[in-house]
C-alpha cells in the first residue's frame, strides 16, 4: 500500500515535470527558434528537415542594418520612444505622487479618467488623429507621433506608479515633515528615492509598450517618422521569394531593447506581488 | 494643509490637462468626422447626419467584423486564464527556489516581445512549406496544415500567439499571488485528504477571486489590441474569417477607399460601446471586491 502510494506520488510527479518541460519549451522555443533563423543562410532554412546545427553567418544582421529604412526606423523609434517615455515621467510621477496621497472620491474619479484611457480602442484615436494632423501639416512628424504616444506613457505611468508610492511607509515621511521638511522637499528628498526602484520599474513598462506600439504609428506614418515595428512589419509582408534569414533577424533586432530590460521588468513584478 | 493642497495643484494639474487634451481632441474629431462625408485625397466634405451609421447597420462585411471581433475576445480572454490557472498550478506545485525563479523569467519573455515579433515568429512556425510545426504532421500525414489559409483554423492560430504571450505572463502573476497566501487553510485541506485539484479548486481559487476577475478585466480591455497579430499574420483573412472590427475600419479608411467618415462612425461605435462596457464592468467589480 505504502509502496504504491510512493509510486503513484513519483510517476505523478515525474509527469509533472514533463508537462513542466513542456510549457518551458512552447514559452521560449518559438524565440530561440527565430535567433537560430537569424544566423541562417536561406539555404540552412529551406530544408525538409529543420536544421538544428549549421555554420551561423552574420549576413543576415550586416543587411538588415546596412537598410537605410531600418536605420531611419532605428533613429526614430529611439527619439520617439525616448522623448515620449522622458515626458510621461516628468509629468506622471508627480502627478501618480499627489494621487497616492489623496484618499477622496476626487481622487478616486482622477484614478479612474485615468484607466479608462486604456479602454479607448486605438484605431478610434488614430483614425481622427490622421485627419487632424493631415490638416495641420504634422502628419508622418516624429513631433506628432511622440504627442500622440505621450497619451500612452502618461496615463501607464500613472497608474503604475501609484502603488509604488503608496508603500512609501508613511512615517517616513511624517518623520522628514517633523524635521521642517517642505512638502516639496519630502517628495524629492524622501518619496522619490525611496519608491525609486518601482518608478523605475513603471518607466520601463511604458517604453515597452510605446516600443512595441504598431497601429498608432502605421496609422501616422508613411516614411518620415515610420518607427522600426513598421519597417519590420515591411520585411515580413515581403513576396514569395523572401530572404527568410532576413526576416528573422530584423524581428531579432526589433525584440532586443525590450528583452534587455527582462532583469528589471520581473523584478517589478516581485515587488508589484508581494505582501 | 495650505502647501498639501498647492503641491497637489501642481503636481496633477499640468498632467491631467495634457492627458484631457489628447483623450479629447481625437475623440470629438471622431465623433464630428463621422457625421461628415470625408473621403481621403478629396476635397470638400460636408455633413450627411447619420448616413454612416444607417449604412453601418446595413453592411454585412461590419457584423462579420462585429462577430470575429466577439468571438476574438471570448477565445482570447478565455484561452488565457485557463492557460495562467493550469500553469501557475503546475509551477506551484513543481518547483522552488532557483527553478522558480527562472521559470517565471523565461515565461515573461513572450509577453515582452513586440507584437510584430511574435505574429511573425509564429506565422513563420505555421508556415506550410518551412514552419517547425507542419514539419512533424507532414512526417505524419504526408500533408502540412494551412493554419492561416484555412477558414476553421485561421482565427484559432492567430490567438494560440495572443495566449501564448498573455497566459504565460499572468501564470507568472497567479504564481506569485498563490505564493501569498496563507498555508494554513492548505494544510487543513490535505489533512482532510482532499486531492491536489480539490486544494485549489475549492480553497486557492476561491481565495484569488479577486485578483482573478481583475487579471480577466484586464485581459478583456488588452484584448481589444488584436490589430498588430492580424495584420502580420493574415490581413483579415482567409477572405474575411479573421477581419475584426480595427481591421475593417482600417481596411475602410485606408487601404481599400479611404473612407475617412465611414471609418470613423464604426470607431465611434467601438469607443462607444467599450467605454460603456468597462465602464460599468468595472464599478461592478469594483463594488464587488469592496463588499
Amino acid at each position: 500500500m505504502g509502496a504504491q502510494m510512493a509510486n503513484r506520488i513519483t510517476f505523478g510527479s515525474i509527469s509533472a515535470r514533463v508537462v513542466l518541460a513542456c510549457v518551458v519549451i512552447f514559452a521560449v522555443f518559438p524565440v530561440v527558434w527565430t535567433l537560430l533563423n537569424s544566423f541562417k543562410e536561406v539555404v540552412d532554412i529551406v530544408t525538409p528537415t529543420p536544421k538544428l546545427f549549421f555554420t551561423p553567418t552574420l549576413e543576415n544582421f550586416r543587411y538588415v542594418f546596412e537598410r537605410p529604412s531600418v536605420r531611419l526606423g532605428l533613429s526614430n523609434s529611439g527619439i520617439i520612444v525616448f522623448s515620449a517615455v522622458a515626458l510621461g515621467a516628468l509629468f506622471g510621477i508627480p502627478a501618480a505622487y499627489a494621487l497616492a496621497h489623496m484618499k477622496s472620491r476626487v481622487g478616486d474619479e482622477i484614478k479612474f479618467f485615468v484607466l479608462s484611457l486604456r479602454f479607448l480602442p486605438p484605431v478610434a484615436v488614430a483614425i481622427p488623429l490622421m485627419s487632424i494632423y493631415l490638416d495641420l501639416g504634422l502628419y508622418d512628424t516624429r513631433l506628432s507621433l511622440t504627442m500622440t504616444y505621450v497619451l500612452l506613457t502618461l496615463s501607464t505611468i500613472i497608474w503604475l506608479s501609484i502603488p509604488a508610492f503608496e508603500r512609501v511607509p508613511q512615517n517616513i515621511e511624517e518623520a522628514a515633515r517633523l524635521d521642517g521638511y517642505g512638502p516639496y522637499a519630502i517628495f524629492f528628498l524622501v518619496a522619490l528615492p525611496v519608491a525609486g526602484p518601482s518608478l523605475f520599474g513603471a518607466i520601463i513598462f511604458s517604453f515597452i509598450l510605446v516600443w512595441n506600439e504598431f497601429l498608432i504609428a502605421l496609422m501616422l506614418t508613411t516614411s518620415e517618422a515610420k518607427t522600426l515595428p513598421i519597417v519590420a512589419s515591411e520585411f515580413t509582408l515581403l513576396g514569395r521569394n523572401v530572404p527568410w534569414g532576413i526576416l528573422n533577424a530584423s524581428v531579432i533586432v526589433l525584440s532586443i531593447p525590450p528583452l534587455i530590460f527582462l532583469g528589471v521588468l520581473s523584478g517589478f513584478l516581485n515587488r508589484m506581488f508581494k505582501k | 494643509m495650505k502647501a498639501k493642497s498647492h503641491i497637489n495643484k501642481v503636481f496633477l494639474g499640468p498632467p491631467l490637462f495634457v492627458l484631457a487634451v489628447l483623450a479629447l481632441v481625437p475623440t470629438i474629431a471622431a465623433i464630428i468626422i463621422s457625421f461628415q462625408n470625408k473621403e481621403l485625397g478629396r476635397r470638400g466634405t460636408s455633413f450627411v447626419g447619420f448616413e454612416n451609421y444607417i449604412n453601418l447597420f446595413s453592411d454585412r462585411r461590419f457584423s462579420n467584423a462585429m462577430k470575429v471581433s466577439l468571438q476574438w475576445e471570448a477565445i482570447t480572454v478565455i484561452g488565457t486564464m485557463i492557460v495562467a490557472i493550469l500553469v501557475a498550478i503546475l509551477l506551484f506545485e513543481t518547483t522552488r527556489g532557483r527553478t522558480r525563479a527562472i521559470i517565471s523569467t523565461l515565461l515573461i519573455v513572450p509577453v515582452l516581445l513586440p507584437r510584430v515579433t511574435a505574429a511573425f515568429v509564429w506565422k513563420f512556425m505555421f508556415n506550410p512549406l518551412l514552419g517547425v510545426i507542419n514539419y512533424p504532421i507532414k512526417e505524419l500525414t504526408g500533408a502540412p496544415i494551412e493554419f492561416l489559409s484555412n477558414i476553421q483554423t485561421a482565427l484559432i492560430s492567430v490567438a494560440v500567439v495572443d495566449i501564448w504571450q498573455w497566459g504565460l505572463f499572468f501564470a507568472v502573476i497567479l504564481l506569485k499571488l498563490l505564493e501569498t497566501l496563507p498555508k494554513e487553510p492548505f494544510e487543513a485541506a490535505r489533512i482532510d485528504k482532499a486531492r491536489t485539484w480539490e486544494i485549489y479548486a475549492y480553497v486557492a481559487i476561491p481565495m484569488l477571486a479577486a485578483p482573478l476577475i481583475s487579471l480577466t478585466f484586464v485581459k478583456m480591455v488588452e484584448s481589444l489590441r488584436s490589430f498588430d497579430l492580424i495584420y502580420v499574420m493574415t490581413r483579415g483573412g482567409p477572405g474575411i474569417v479573421t477581419e475584426t472590427l480595427d481591421m475593417y475600419a482600417f481596411n475602410q479608411g485606408f487601404v481599400e477607399s479611404g473612407r475617412i467618415s465611414y471609418a470613423s462612425a464604426m470607431a465611434v461605435l467601438m469607443l462607444l460601446t467599450t467605454i460603456i462596457t468597462f465602464t460599468v464592468l468595472f464599478k461592478w467589480v469594483r463594488k464587488w471586491q469592496t463588499a
